[in-house]
């Protein structure tokens, strides 16, 4: 189906889904709806897109989509401590490991899993290195957003994996 | 010279969109995703349920013992105020109820978005209570949406007093439904079970709302004895909230 536009259709068909998925992301990140909520904290959107993106895209190019989106999830929560950071450290792993990784879902799955406690270290560091909060709490909540934020924003990869990967896929036969 | 142009040549128009891109996602930023949120209120509204939803009974519970505490409170003021003769009722402005539909998108940030803006006379600083107490302060609004930043956020300060012996501190959030409070006296007089209400000299709220029950006073802390506070105020449940706008505007 793909195949009948031409070249020009198809990067713009492709920028409208990408935005719309930014979109989609953006609006998804404020709701609780049920399912998505595990002690009262929610999946990581922005990091479920950031990996998706990393695992098709070059190492710049994974860098300035963890930028963008980080200062997107700043402008829907915090300033400080800053998503930016957290994002492209994501983009830039996700894109290096990329060679490395087979593309199958549990591998995938496995992956944000660890990025996601690797994103909330970040910010926890973040909260620790600017003395904002004593340590032993910020450990605390650590360990309660860590855990809960990393189990659900895994389950809930395949909602933005699935449909941009495929789309990518068939955009590059 | 050459190379550059030929770069520019190859690249140029992927170097404008990416450019255009970070300068977009910047803007959202600066503008603290006043868009973004408009746009959500506008989605959001057909699901947005009337009251059906409320866990009556819990809530009525909360509610009741809200009033209680409030006319305990008023009636402790009212003591005092009988000796300073002194006296002016300030005038009460209408409150505004308003749906909560979202929440924060990260959860080491402790927000709520409520569907009702500047149009409906929300102004940055108001105060916002839930259904028990105090819930936290109005930080942005956009037209139909404004953005509260919870008392349970670590950033947040409140300045408190216990109801029954006036014993004025601190409330500090963090992150949960139990916060930490500060005294400011060496040895004040607190126990558990005690309400702690805003404070009467605090600028930021208005003064008599109730904000929590103490759950264990901790003297011995440095440099100024605590206790911790337990919201009253169901914070992880709020589906509707009263904004109460601000009584002396800056």
């Amino acid at each position: 189906m793909i195949a009948r536009f031409s070249p020009r259709q198809r990067q713009l068909l492709n920028g409208l889904l990408i935005a719309s998925s930014v979109v989609l992301c953006l609006l998804l990140s404020p709701t609780r709806l049920p399912g998505m909520e595990l002690l009262g904290v929610g999946p990581n959107w922005f990091l479920i897109w950031v990996v998706t993106w990393s695992l098709k895209h070059k190492v710049l190019s994974s860098v300035i989509a963890g930028l963008t989106l980080g200062l997107l999830q700043d402008s829907m929560s915090s300033s400080y401590p800053s998503h930016v950071v957290v994002l492209v450290i994501v983009g830039f792993i996700t894109a290096r490991l990329q060679r490395h990784i087979k593309e199958d879902l549990i591998t995938i799955v496995l992956l944000v899993f660890i990025l996601s406690l690797i994103a909330e270290a970040t910010i926890a560091l973040q909260y620790a290195l600017m003395e904002l909060r004593p340590i032993d709490e910020i450990w605390l909540d650590y360990q309660r957003i860590a855990l809960s934020s990393a189990v659900l924003t895994s389950l809930w990869t395949p909602a933005f994996y699935y449909p941009l990967h495929s789309w990518w896929e068939k955009l590059q036969q | 010279m050459f190379t550059v142009r030929r770069k520019w040549t190859q690249h140029g128009l992927q170097i404008v969109l990416v450019s255009l891109v970070l300068l977009i996602a910047w803007l959202i930023r600066q503008t603290q995703g006043g868009a973004i949120r408009e746009l959500y209120a506008l989605l959001s509204r057909p699901f947005q349920s009337e009251s059906a939803l409320l866990k009556e009974q819990q809530l009525t519970d909360r509610r009741v013992w809200e009033l209680e505490q409030r006319l305990k409170d008023v009636e402790q003021q009212n003591k005092q105020l009988k000796i300073l003769v002194k006296y002016f009722e300030a005038q009460k402005k209408p409150v505004v109820t308003a749906p909560v539909i979202g929440r924060s998108a990260d959860e080491w940030w402790q927000q709520i978005i409520l569907g009702r803006g500047s149009q409906d006379g929300i102004a940055v600083g108001a105060a916002v209570t839930g259904i028990g107490g105090l819930v936290g302060r109005v930080v942005d609004t956009t037209p139909n949406t404004s953005r509260v930043l919870l008392v349970s956020n670590p950033s947040s300060r409140v300045g408190a007093s216990v109801s029954r012996s006036r014993s004025m501190g601190r409330i500090q959030g963090q992150g949960s439904q139990v916060a930490m409070m500060q005294f400011f006296e060496k040895v004040p007089d607190v126990k558990p079970g005690d309400v702690i209400t805003t404070s009467s000299v605090s600028r930021l709220f208005p003064s008599g709302i109730p904000i929590g029950r103490v759950q264990k006073v901790m003297l011995e802390k440095n440099p100024a004895p605590e206790a911790k506070i337990e919201f009253t105020a169901a914070i992880d449940k709020l589906e509707w909230v009263i904004v109460h706008p601000i009584e002396n505007p800056q």
